[in-house]
């Protein structure tokens, strides 16, 4: 942060907190310095220059296929896989492309059709395979990019370059960039929230490393916080068995109390800081379980999320918290489901992960819609590569078919926060190997999530080691026409 | 924010009418008690810096000072050390160069005075589109400095370390000070119109140099033991005490670790543990026995080159390999090989050259003069390595076997049985060899199955305790040479021109007598080592420098550079560069003598000050860079959780071995891997040890320690941020909650009278002092205020007292045990116990 900023937010904590700091609800509102103690209940901390221009969307789920979907059996249909099945691949697809160890040279390997067969929806005419039936209802409300590309073969690598626009860890990823440039809308939950599933039974799931959330060179603060699948969401949230909330009250009035008394003795503005983290968290230990109580929902509701909706720890669960979240005012939800790395298991694992998070992802977009929150809310929907559109594998044995990492073309779509409806966006080849028209690199849809949020990707750096870093790095254009 | 950052001094220079201009423009919103704020600050920086900012003007521009940041901010990027990305030809990094476009003495003839100030967009620089802009100031400074003769001067960093000569001040009949550090310091002070504080007292002392040296607060009786000595000499004799702790040497390990991304485990998919712990206890060992750190250092990047290296010096390269490795399916070998051998270029690079290598792997620096040879040349030094890349294996050879001395002795009785086995053996083949009788033959083949049965087992045996051996990951050389080529845009791939092992061009080269002997001894070469040799040596002007600062930021909290892993052009210059530089030289003169150095800055009466402040000190320097009073900040979590455990008398104070599983939440380890890892939390003594002997699994490390780095990568700067998610752990955690609960244990069972004696020993083992009046009253009444409420739920106060696995040695009544606990947690989370004060 620039110093003078820094040193003003000192500042003014420290007046706010020598001026009115007599009891602890005033107290309480500190760590974030509060706009809300001047008069707008805006958000709680963020750069005051920013947004940089007036924008839709205010909050961001991204709903991150990790492991990396299969591209040409979801939502890039190409019948001329159908008819070359078998075929060895064409000339000038592939030649002096880098694939995976797995793949090596990719010249003569058979091309795969898709697993099952696509149909048009909608007044949109989008093409969506079989194994999405209930993303399929729901395409005129989505954006498909179908001319996605990347730079890195590997997983984590892919997943941090998405994430943070870096292949290695060390950068702050987009949630906290958000964070860092818009601040918070709740006093009482993380502005960043993190949850992770992996459907049952899968063999190939892929770590979820932590700085997958990672704040990288900014403040720790702006780090995802993790929601937990078992267990307590938040690691310690709960009083110690033999501490009720009654008696935990009264002990943190006496802490205040002493703290308030070194803080006049002191003078060190973090003491005030600590008083209200104190607050936050006594506040967060009731609102993280209500969050995860779900007895307010409706029966329609919950059911249109899926089966194990209720079970913690499942995609289906988390995109209901999910909503819940944004309801509140988080602004960056970020759900990670592993488990798309079908390598052998196009025709048995692929169709678990269809079931456990098309019907979720395609209720969560109606739920936002229908309490009209779809219009402040961007969801996307994607993973960190395609999968090659030909076989790695034997051809003879169907059930251990599988395609490998495939970073030349692949599919994200988007949904609300100021987004077009009911379009798709570019395009790969015939044979959904290499991007067609419209390319969109990965800083490219950076910097249009970041416009969509009305922040200009050029604009939202931080100085580190000596330099101005920003999430696209020093690339990026936005993609002005998907935008509504 | 775009703007740039403003170096420390130019801040403090600015901030009288820069915080007019800030503080009016800050959001349309501000109600009327920001402004009232707003006022308040005016009032106060105006005054403090009003005779400061009088005196500015008068001046002469300082090149490296004032002139550099503008052009390297504003300029480097187009016009800097990256011949790629470089416009129109023109470069203004260098002095000859950036003549081209600068009259001495004349700024209105001077193209780059027309074009900086030109109101004309289309002449106008930097260009609109480029985000930067020079203030009205900098263009001002600029046209100054052209005027005084546009004078230049090497980056201040780059130049050798010479004595600075130490201040003396007007008045310092006041001052009994002998101590350079507090004289450096007092003159900037004076010129700031500050006053230094008084010194603590006794007791904030102890606690809060027992925490710097050790990392653990002082036991009753050394507490007792200071205050009793009056003499002059008390002080210093308490140093001496601490910096011969055996604690000593694991509180300086900490931060070496952090630097050297130590981890008990590989990171990445899969995450194999490894055993690297004996290079961790070497490290406490070499800081307990005060190794000079030219040494700690040659010893770390090549102590396998040195001749006839000892067991240790071969350990020390372990360092080498705390490295990442990453075992995922489908990575390329030669891949993983190359980001092993950059890790290895990068860490160096920041620790002994405050450099920010990574810039240089894909293209020519930014804003320092390192090319992108440069960085493939400092690789080449590593890129000797046998290692290939291929596989996960933690322990990829080369390895070095570090039994224990039980391991040893066993090792070595096995062997010998063996060896007299096999003679057995031997003998007994030979005579049945040369036995003619069938019934001799059938006797002699009987035992001579037995011999060979026991050789066998015997053998299996050796492997089987060799294999428990730890192993340690260290450095070698292969044997042929393997060549370094420039890699374009870092790709493994990438194969530019081919470099050889050297320094970056713009230091100072390495000598001949550097060099290391090659094969044969006709040849001499560059290697690892000779690379070692010269960053200790004098030519050198980086080591001194950037250690010296890392040691201050541990004991002040920021460095006198605040930027510990950049003291490149864009790196923040020292708040006190003399002071810095003084210390530099000192410290390489002595012999690199690292408890000297401590002693120097703990010793200081700068160090020794109250840290109590007022709204005046915290407007002026929020941050206390000029140190007008003594540190106060958040401790470190790792020194938190060792507080607690040893003022609870629960610290266990073994040193060394493999690292322990201690409390954590369930389901972390097994929620991060899918199952793959499971937790085993250990039990009895080993939960009680000291953090620095906590495993460290690297995908997700310890849930306790916040803010500490993640031991991925090179980390030296020091991170303190203040969230609610820390103070649920210290409330709630079963450590915290069991060191209160045998803590309250402690107390109860010793024989004192009533809650007000008792809460007064409790407060002298948690912050080594007495409670004031406030703080019983408040206390007690919370106590009594539980006992009340356990009274009417003794089923609470019986669960409050059974958290953590430390057994319950009395027969204490639940209810008051309880209260007491509860009393106890509320301690731990005083601001005051989370902070060195």
């Amino acid at each position: 942060m620039d110093p003078r900023l820094e040193n003003r937010l000192h500042t003014t904590r420290r007046e706010f907190f020598g001026r009115s700091a007599t009891g602890l609800g005033t107290a309480a509102l500190g760590a974030l310095l509060s706009q809300e103690c001047f008069g707008s209940a805006e958000s709680l901390g963020g750069l005051p220059t920013l947004p940089h221009f007036a924008s839709k969307a205010k909050r961001v789920i991204y709903l991150f296929q990790n492991g990396a979907p299969t591209h040409v059996d979801l939502f890039d249909y190409k019948p001329l896989l159908g008819k070359l099945h078998g075929d060895p691949i064409p000339a000038g697809y592939v030649d002096g492309k880098r694939f995976s160890t797995m793949t090596g040279d990719a010249s003569g390997k058979l091309m795969l059709a898709p697993v099952e067969p696509f149909r048009q929806y909608g007044e949109s005419g989008a093409w969506v395979s079989d194994l999405m039936p209930h993303t399929a209802q729901i395409s005129d409300k989505l954006c498909f990019i179908k001319s996605m590309h990347t730079e890195a073969v590997n997983h984590a690598p892919a997943i941090q370059f998405l994430l943070s626009g870096g292949e290695i860890p060390g950068r702050p990823t987009l949630g906290a960039w958000l964070t860092y440039g818009l601040g918070s809308e709740s006093a009482n939950l993380p502005a960043f929230v993190v949850m992770t599933s992996i459907t049952k039974n899968t063999t190939c799931g892929q770590i979820f490393y932590d700085f997958y959330w990672g704040s990288g060179f900014l403040p720790s603060k702006y780090q995802g916080v993790k929601f937990r699948g078992s267990g307590e969401p938040v690691l310690y949230l709960s009083n110690p068995k033999g501490i009720s909330r009654e008696m935990r009250r009264g002990w943190l009035d006496d802490i205040a109390e002493i703290n308030h008394q070194k803080l006049r003795d002191f003078g060190d503005p973090e003491i005030a800081t600590r008083i209200s983290q104190y607050e936050m968290a006594f506040k967060m230990q009731a609102s993280v379980p209500e969050l995860a109580d779900l007895s307010g929902e409706t029966k329609e509701t919950l059911e249109m999320y899926g089966p194990g909706v209720e079970e913690p720890g499942t995609f289906a669960h988390n995109c209901l918290l999910a909503r819940k979240l944004i309801e509140r005012g988080t602004r960056f939800v970020q759900l990670m489901h592993a488990g798309w790395d079908q390598h052998n298991s196009l025709t048995t694992e692929l169709y678990n992960q269809c079931r456990d998070t098309d019907q979720a992802s395609a209720a969560l977009v109606q739920d936002l819609d229908r309490r009209g929150l779809l219009d402040e809310t961007l969801v996307i929907w994607g993973g960190e590569f395609g999968r090659t559109p030909f076989l790695q594998g034997d051809f003879n044995n169907r059930v251990r078919w599988g395609r490998d990492h495939h970073p030349y073309a692949f599919t994200v779509w988007m949904a609300g926060g100021g987004v077009q409806p009911g379009i798709s966006y570019g395009s790969s080849d015939d044979l959904g190997v290499n991007v067609a028209t419209n390319p969109v690199h990965v800083h490219d849809l950076q910097a249009t999530i970041l416009h969509l949020l009305g922040i200009d990707h050029e604009k939202l750096t931080y100085r580190f080691q000596g330099r101005q870093f920003r999430l696209t790095d020093v690339h990026g254009h936005v993609v002005s026409d998907i935008l509504a | 924010m775009t703007q740039p950052e403003t170096s420390f001094d130019e801040m403090i220079r600015k901030r009288g009418n820069q915080a007019i201009a800030e503080m009016t423009s800050f959001r349309e919103k501000l109600a009327l008690i920001a402004l009232r704020m707003v006022l308040t600050v005016l009032t106060l920086a105006i005054g403090v810096f009003s005779n400061s900012q009088l005196g500015q003007a008068d001046e002469p521009v300082n090149f490296d000072r004032d002139i550099r940041p503008i052009l390297s901010e504003n300029c480097f990027h187009c016009h800097g050390p990256d011949a790629a990305d470089r416009s129109a030809e023109l470069r203004l990094d260098e002095h000859d160069e950036a003549l081209k476009v600068i009259s001495p003495g004349n700024h209105s003839a001077s193209e780059l005075f027309v074009r900086v100030s030109s109101d004309d967009e289309f002449l106008r620089m930097p260009p609109v589109d480029s985000n930067r802009s020079l203030t009205e100031k900098q263009i001002e400074l600029l046209g100054q400095w052209i005027d005084e003769g546009a004078k230049w001067s090497p980056h201040w960093s780059l130049t050798a370390i010479e004595f600075p000569a130490v201040p003396s001040l007007a008045n310092s009949s006041e001052l009994e000070f002998e101590n350079p550090i507090d004289l450096f310091i007092r003159k900037r002070l004076a010129e700031e119109g500050l006053l230094p504080s008084p010194p603590a007292d006794k007791r904030t002392l102890i606690r809060r140099l027992s925490l710097d040296l050790t990392g653990l607060p002082p036991t009753p009786e050394q507490l007792q033991e200071f205050l009793d000595d009056d003499s002059a000499e008390a002080y210093e004799r308490l140093v001496d005490r601490l910096l011969s702790s055996p604690h000593y040497g694991e509180r300086m390990a900490w931060n070496w670790l952090d630097a050297a991304r130590y981890a008990d485990s590989n990171g990445y998919q899969g995450d194999r543990e490894r055993t690297m712990w004996p290079w961790r206890d070497w490290v406490v060992q070499a800081f307990d026995e005060n190794l000079p750190y030219d040494q700690f250092t040659v010893w770390q990047l090549a102590g396998d080159l040195l001749p006839d290296p000892t067991f240790e010096q071969k350990l020390a390269t372990g360092f080498c390999r705390n490295h990442m490795i990453n075992g995922e399916g489908g990575r390329i070998a030669e891949e993983n090989r190359v980001d092993y051998v950059m890790d290895m270029t990068e860490t160096t690079g920041t620790l002994w050259l405050g450099l920010t290598l990574n810039c240089c792997r894909c293209h020519d620096h930014k804003f320092d003069p390192l090319r992108q040879k440069d960085y493939y040349s400092l690789f080449s030094f590593f890129n000797q390595t046998p290692v290939t890349g291929r596989g996960g294996d933690p322990q990829t050879a080369p390895v070095l076997a570090v039994p224990s001395p039980e391991q040893s002795q066993e090792l070595a009785q096995l062997q010998s049985e063996l060896k007299a086995a096999r003679e057995q053996l031997e003998q007994e083949t030979e005579e049945l060899n040369e036995s003619d009788s069938e019934e001799d033959s059938s006797e002699v083949e009987d035992s001579n199955d037995e011999a060979s049965k026991l050789v066998k087992s015997l053998e299996e045996r050796i492997e089987a305790v060799e294999k428990r051996i730890p192993k340690v990951m260290v450095m070698e050389d292969q044997s042929e040479h393997r060549k370094t080529f420039l890699l374009e845009r870092g790709l493994y791939t990438a194969l530019r021109e081919e470099v050889s092992a050297d320094v970056p061009e713009s230091l100072p080269p390495i000598t001949e007598e550097m060099l290391s002997v090659n094969g044969n001894a006709e040849t001499r070469k560059a290697d690892r080592l000779t690379l070692a040799r010269w960053l200790v040596s004098d030519r050198n002007p980086l080591m001194a420098r950037v250690v010296v600062n890392r040691f201050w930021q541990q004991v002040f909290g920021i460095g006198l550079v605040k930027t510990p892993e950049d003291f490149g052009v864009q790196g923040e210059r020292p708040s006190h560069p003399e002071l810095l530089d003084w210390l530099a030289a000192d410290f390489r003169d002595s012999g690199w003598d690292v408890k000297r150095l401590m002693k120097r800055m703990v010793m200081s009466a700068t160090y020794r000050q109250s840290s109590r402040t007022t709204p005046e000190m915290i407007e002026v320097d929020p941050q206390n860079r000029l140190l007008a009073r003594g540190p106060r900040y958040r401790l470190p979590f790792w020194m938190i959780r060792d507080q607690v455990l040893a003022a609870s008398g629960l610290l266990v104070r073994k040193q060394g071995g493999p690292p322990v599983n201690v409390y954590q939440p369930e389901g972390v380890w097994e929620e991060a891997t899918f199952g793959n890892k499971k937790y085993k939390q250990d039990h009895g003594e080993d939960l009680y040890r000291r953090s620095l002997y906590v495993f460290w699994r690297r995908i997700v490390g310890p849930t306790f320690f916040f803010d500490n780095a993640s031991r991925q990568t090179c980390t030296v700067k020091a991170i303190r941020t203040n969230t609610p998610l820390q103070t649920l752990l210290t409330l709630n955690d079963v450590t915290y909650v069991e060191a209160a609960r045998v803590l309250a244990e402690q107390i109860l069972t010793t024989k004192t009278e009533g809650d007000v004696e008792k809460l007064h020993q409790i407060y002298e083992r948690v912050l080594i002092r007495p409670p004031s009046e406030l703080e019983t009253k408040v206390l007690l009444r919370g106590l009594n205020r539980s006992r009340e409420e356990y009274g009417d739920t003794p089923e609470l106060a019986a669960s409050l007292v059974s958290i953590g696995e430390a057994p319950v040695h009395s027969d204490l009544p639940v209810v008051e045990h309880a209260s007491w606990t509860a009393l106890c947690l509320a301690i731990f989370n005083l601001d005051e116990t989370l902070s060195k004060e």
